[in-house]
């Protein structure tokens, strides 16, 4: 009765608030914010938040459970959500009482008999994007729907008007009889709309859109009532499961104005299971441990409110600090109270760096060695001769390739193999990755030379060229604002077309020989795509550059590798801690964000500095983390924390590293065609070489920059493939296989069933399964083969096998 | 997770037939605090009276992109010429039906089958609409977010409901995906253990067959038993973590697969004729037809196919008249009359549509766009009515002159059919309740009433 058992837990904790929330301390006053209220306009709210606070930074949320009395006048009114609404001109007061306590709040309210006009651009256009009108799914779409197009998330408050009030000859609006606007009638359901009714008829935002279409359905620049800042209250919560928190949001006015948008904000959360909020902006705490940012969004603004939900282990004891990551790490983890799992042992230890760093297995020699070796610093000796071998590059190189899309079909055999050549010949030579990036996107030249210069063969303008480069180094997302004000960022389409300005010049050339070179020379600026504007070219967030650049690209790479450059450290460190700890500290790994903080931002914060200090080394920057004993822990064994770095999460292997490991482990190589025997999987620069394997374990067919094409979900189809493919099975059974070698040998049975696991699983065998594999060997040659091979086939298909932990 | 194939056996098998882990699985779901054994022996007594189901398997072709059913099942030759669009209503088998033009096979079954043209919902995206049919649960996500499969990662598919709640009957899965995973077609908060099994190779392919479906024949049964009997032995329950625990799950799937004789059998389309392969339509949604069929046969509780293509925003006229009507018109047609023919239509519920209708008006670029508030829904078999049109829409095929049917009726209606309590509930992770369905009744018209 796991539920019944939670239930039980959840109403312990319940009772042990109480009875703190009734000790006589300070902690027993209950707040209320704000302190006044000023409403202005019939349409206008204030939502107050009630709570006590209580010892360790938690509160006790009353908002829903205070008693509301309106004491003094009739100005306002409020529900028992504590939402207050004006009456009608004048003052009150709001008496607001709990378990024997009262506050009292001022109320102010004008503009009810003679309101400000409404303003379309910051009254009625957020109704239109809470109401989900102007949504990427329905009239926010490039083509519209059904001929009434909006602009998506309300970025262009004139478009959206001319399309209301204008277009359709007029007859969305009716300012003589505001009910009877189509608007309405149609957003009301009262005629069939697609969407459904998304606005109730009689609610505050019904009232509000009446009021401005019985006004004149003017447009009004609103310059002086646009939002210029958003605040959130609180901007922090620490909260138990299964706890509720109102919060308040503010919009600050270019005029320094003040009001309360609570009803009219969008939230979202990016960690459902640990907190998020309602319509109403009640946040709910789930019961998974760990960190949530709640976003908030009104009128192209965004803030968040983070919210921490401690685990019950606060108090372990800290364990040993090899370097910053882990002194960082555990300032987390104790705050999250969540105990970090153990040190791991040698053979998980020695698996996981060997699959990660070169992605290859230790053979069982290696393992056997590394085991039995007594040298008191033989992990990171271990790191250390890893990152010197050849299938360091080739592994790296291989991951960089989807990234940077080299795709054959796009370039050709030779523009793949230039760019897998180039990559490689970086990663052997440990190039600096700030030389590496900027190699990258100032590249030149010929695409079958030797140079990256074939990445900018498949991105075929300007723009595509903008938002790869972004994406890959910079981890933001800005292909959002090509068409609209990014949602969650502050990015806006002159953002976008001013960095789409670096790229311009670059092009494509046809040599004498018929080979394809990318040239670059001087560049235009481009128009913004609504105002017809030029815009300057321009970095995110930087000033604009010089017009007559030779290569505009060259400005950009300065801008990026400065030290103060606030993205692509990060991106960098985050986007090499994903590869080593199986999901990023922010994730999706090349989203960061304000609104997409990282699980540890001081973590962060740290390694992007390492990798400044480091001079952007990335072998040195590797080892760092490999060092760490936050990447040494335990693999988790049971459910419980997957986000935090607590313990180690096992990991999909890549579909070439898992080729490559059954490969190596049968003893009987892939052949690939064209390719040389021995040729491995991690090498490969062709991918589209035919292979059932590699497609149904998941290799990406590179068609975009994202990490998230690689597919890491495990299927029906996968199980069968392991189990019983003929590829498989002929590998195993092989004449020239490692268990016809075993069988063949010497070796008394319980070697040979040493020797798999050493090959198999970088470890010895427990006594149980010794045991139990001893047990099927039977005297002769052929049995000892066919024991050998079943040992092989059931230790392929075993978790620990396939997964990386 | 309770394992509700007991729940719905008609016989009961007495106590003895009760593990201790079974008991644990059930006393571990947290289905009701208290249910004790005697408790669950009782409500397994009693469960399925009230109406014997017909319906032993669903078929459930999917249109995904949004089919123009106003131009296949539901015309309006007294509209506008921008509404109505370039073809013609025929008649059908049944007196005073019509469909359009180009259904004229479906038109000679229309004894068979019944139309309901009320369907209407406002989720007008397609990654949230696939969302919503599927589970009758609204979209938390933006459209066009997250198209990877599958996108419902907290609610249950439709296929995995009757997954869980029927389980296999046969040697093959219960609930299998073909060509493709249904985008929405996943096992949410139920796991691993009831997503579909997809068949990753489409049955119009000459050389299609369902890859390494069996082990290695000249080991002999002796030595793949041991193998199994080993892998058991070394790998002992617990340490299901993550993709590593799901992979758990898959890998015990596949064991029951590859011991079934019946599924290589019935995933061999080799054993069909011509003449049946061909009235089915050598295409991708026929052959699929003929697949669900044969899978049906042996056993499968839930076929999705997933037919793609149907997202006619742009010169939409051609590509309907020429591909995607006829495809739909012949698969329908030859699944419903040979499923009839083997006296298997009684219990097998065939169900086509899409994720939403398309706009009356024909738009500029001479194509139909998103109309989820009206589509028309083809249902044969399985124990419906047949013969009958449920509901109209109005003149323009705006939307339905009156009572709207919801994805959430419909849903009820398939789980009814099927003998699934619709108000039976199961706690997400997080300890939340959520019934098989929220809300919505029985369509009764489809049943008779």
């Amino acid at each position: 009765m796991i539920q019944l058992a939670f239930f039980r837990r959840q109403h312990c904790a319940m009772v042990m608030v109480l009875l703190l929330a009734c000790s006589p301390s300070a902690f027993c006053q209950i707040s209320v914010s704000p302190a006044s209220i000023e409403l202005d306009g019939p349409e206008s709210t204030v939502q107050l938040a009630v709570w006590k606070p209580l010892p360790g930074g938690r509160v006790l949320e009353l908002t829903r459970m205070a008693r509301y009395q309106i004491i003094d006048g009739n100005a306002a009114g409020i529900d028992a959500n504590g939402l207050v609404q004006p009456k009608a001109d004048g003052n009150a007061t709001l008496e607001i009482s709990h378990a024997g306590e009262t506050r009292r709040v001022p109320v102010v309210v004008k503009g009810v008999k003679h309101p400000q006009p409404v303003s379309f651009a910051t009254q009625v256009v957020p109704i239109l994007t809470k109401s989900g009108c102007n949504s990427g799914g329905c009239h926010g779409k490039a083509e519209g729907q059904n001929g009434f197009k909006l602009t998506v998330f309300g970025y262009d408050a004139a478009a959206d008007h001319q399309a209301i009030v204008v277009e359709g000859r007029g007859r969305r609006v009716s300012t003589g009889a505001p009910m009877s606007s189509l608007l309405l009638l149609k957003g009301t359901a009262a005629v069939p709309h697609g969407g459904g009714r998304k606005i109730v008829e009689g609610s505050h935002q019904y009232k509000l859109v009446a009021r401005w279409l019985a006004e004149g359905a003017r447009f009004d620049d609103a310059v002086a009532g646009e939002t210029v800042r958003l605040e959130v209250e609180p901007a922090t919560s620490r909260m138990a499961p299964g706890e509720s928190r109102q919060l308040r949001v503010v919009s600050v006015g270019a005029d320094g104005r003040r009001r309360c948008v609570t009803t009219e904000a969008e939230f979202d959360t990016n960690a459902p299971n640990v907190a998020g909020a309602d319509r109403k902006g009640l946040l709910r705490a789930g019961d998974v441990p760990g960190e949530a940012a709640v976003l908030v969004r009104y009128m192209n603004q965004v803030a968040v409110c983070r919210v921490t939900l401690p685990g019950s282990n606060s108090g372990f004891p800290r364990p040993p600090e090899v370097n910053f990551i882990d002194t960082l790490a555990w300032n987390k983890l104790s705050g999250l109270g969540l105990a970090p799992a153990g040190l791991a042992d040698d053979s998980t230890y020695m698996r996981r760096v060997y699959l990660d760093t070169i992605g290859t297995l230790p053979t069982a020699a290696e393992a056997r060695a590394f085991l039995l070796d007594k040298t008191p610093e033989k992990r990171a000796l271990l790191a250390d001769a890893l990152f010197r071998r050849p299938e360091y590059a080739d592994y790296r190189a291989l991951l960089w390739s989807d990234l940077l899309r080299v795709d054959r079909d796009a370039l050709k055999a030779q523009g793949s193999v230039a760019m897998a050549r180039w990559l490689r010949h970086a990663f052997a030579t440990n190039m600096p990755y700030d030389k590496f990036a900027r190699a990258i996107i100032t590249a030149r030249g010929g695409i079958s030379g030797d140079s990256p210069a074939s990445f900018y063969k498949v991105l075929d303008n300007s723009e595509s060229m903008t938002r790869s480069v972004s994406q890959l180094f910079l981890g933001v997302r800005i292909e959002c604002a090509q068409c609209h004000h990014h949602p969650s960022e502050k990015w806006g389409q002159d953002d976008y077309v001013a960095l789409a300005g670096f790229f311009t010049g670059v092009g494509k050339k046809v040599l004498p020989d018929g080979s394809e070179a990318i040239v670059a020379g001087p560049a235009v600026d481009l128009k913004h795509p609504r105002t017809k504007v030029l815009v300057p070219a321009r970095p995110l967030g930087g000033a604009p550059v010089a017009a007559d650049l030779p290569d505009r690209r060259e400005a950009l790479a300065d801008w990026m590798l400065h030290p103060s450059n606030p993205y692509f450290a990060r991106a960098a460190a985050n986007r090499i801690w994903a590869h080593y700890f199986g999901h990023g500290l922010v994730e999706p790994i090349d989203d960061l964000r304000a609104t997409n903080p990282a699980v540890n931002e001081e973590l962060l914060d740290a390694l992007a500095g390492h990798l400044r200090d480091v001079k952007y080394d990335l072998i040195a920057f590797t080892k760092s983390i490999v060092a760490s004993r936050l990447y040494q822990l335990a693999a988790a064994a049971d459910a419980g924390d997957e986000r935090n770095f607590s313990r180690s999460m096992p990991r999909t292997l890549p579909a070439e590293v898992l080729l490559d490991a059954v490969c190596q482990v049968t003893g009987v190589p892939e052949k690939f065609s064209g390719w040389p025997v021995g040729a491995r999987a991690i090498q490969l620069w062709d991918n589209r070489m035919p292979s059932y394997f590699l497609q149904v374990f998941g290799r990406p067919v590179r068609a975009t920059v994202c990490a998230c094409e690689r597919g890491a979900d495990p299927s029906i189809s996968q199980a069968l493939h392991l189990m019983n493919s003929p590829e498989i099975q002929a590998r195993i059974r092989s004449r020239k296989g490692v268990a016809a070698r075993l069988a063949a040998s010497s070796l008394p049975p319980d070697a040979i069933v040493d020797e798999l696991y050493l090959s198999c699983l970088a470890r010895f065998p427990t006594p149980m399964e010794r045991a139990a594999m001893v047990r099927i060997f039977g005297d002769g040659q052929e049995a000892r083969r066919s024991a050998a091979e079943d040992a092989l086939w059931a230790i392929i298909n075993t978790r620990e096998f396939v997964y990386n932990h | 997770m309770m394992d509700s194939r007991d729940a719905n056996a008609t016989h009961c098998p007495g106590p003895t037939a009760f593990s201790r882990r079974r008991m644990l699985k059930i006393g571990a779901s947290g289905l009701l605090p208290g249910l004790t054994l005697p408790r669950f022996l009782q409500l397994q007594a009693t469960a399925g009276t009230g109406s014997t189901p017909r319906a032993k398997s669903c078929i459930f072709l999917f249109l995904q992109g949004g089919p123009s059913t106003i131009d296949m099942w539901d015309l309006k030759p007294d509209a506008p010429v921008e509404v109505r669009g370039p073809y013609k209503p025929i008649s059908t088998k049944v007196p005073g039906t019509f469909v359009g033009e180009h259904c004229h096979r479906t038109a000679k079954i229309a004894d068979k089958m019944t139309m309901l043209r009320t369907h209407s919902h406002n989720d007008n995206g397609h990654t949230t609409g696939c969302h919503y049919l599927f589970t009758g649960q609204r979209a938390a996500f933006a459209d066009g977010a997250n198209s990877r499969v599958p996108v419902n990662d907290l609610y249950p598919s439709v296929g995995s409901v009757v997954s869980r709640e029927l389980g296999p009957r046969g040697g093959v899965p219960p609930y299998i995906n073909v060509p493709h995973p249904l985008t929405a077609g996943g096992p949410g908060f139920y796991g691993a253990e009831h997503a579909p099994f997809v068949i990753e190779s489409d049955p119009v392919q000459p050389d299609f067959e369902v890859k390494d479906l069996l082990p290695d024949a000249k080991l002999g049964d002796i030595r793949n038993r041991r193998r199994q009997e080993l892998l058991r032995a070394i790998q002992p329950e617990g340490n299901r973590v993550g993709a590593a625990g799901t992979m758990s799950t898959y890998y015990e799937k596949a064991r029951g697969l590859i011991s079934s004789p019946t599924a290589r059998l019935a995933f061999d389309l080799s054993k069909e004729n011509d003449k049946t392969r061909d009235a089915y339509g050598r295409t991708s949604l026929g052959q699929c037809s003929l697949l669900a069929r044969r899978l049906v046969a042996s056993g499968c509780r839930f076929v999705g196919v997933d037919h793609g293509s149907w997202d006619t925003h742009f010169t939409c006229f051609p590509s309907l008249e020429k591909e995607l009507i006829p495809h739909a018109d012949m698969a329908f047609s030859a699944l419903v009359s040979d499923l009839a023919d083997r006296g298997m239509l009684d219990e097998t519920l065939v169900v086509m549509m899409g994720e939403m209708g398309r706009t009356p008006r024909v738009n500029a670029q001479a194509g139909r766009d998103h109309w989820s508030m009206a589509q028309t829904v083809l249902f044969a078999g399985g124990g419906i009515v047949p013969g009958k049109v449920i509901g109209a829409t109005d003149k323009n095929g705006t939307q339905p002159t009156a009572d709207p049917v919801s994805i959430q009726d419909i849903l009820r209606t398939i789980f009814h059919l099927m003998g699934i309590d619709s108000d039976k509930t199961y706690y997400t992770p997080l300890g939340r309740p959520v019934p098989v369905v929220s809300g919505g009744r029985i369509i009764d018209s489809l049943l008779g009433a």
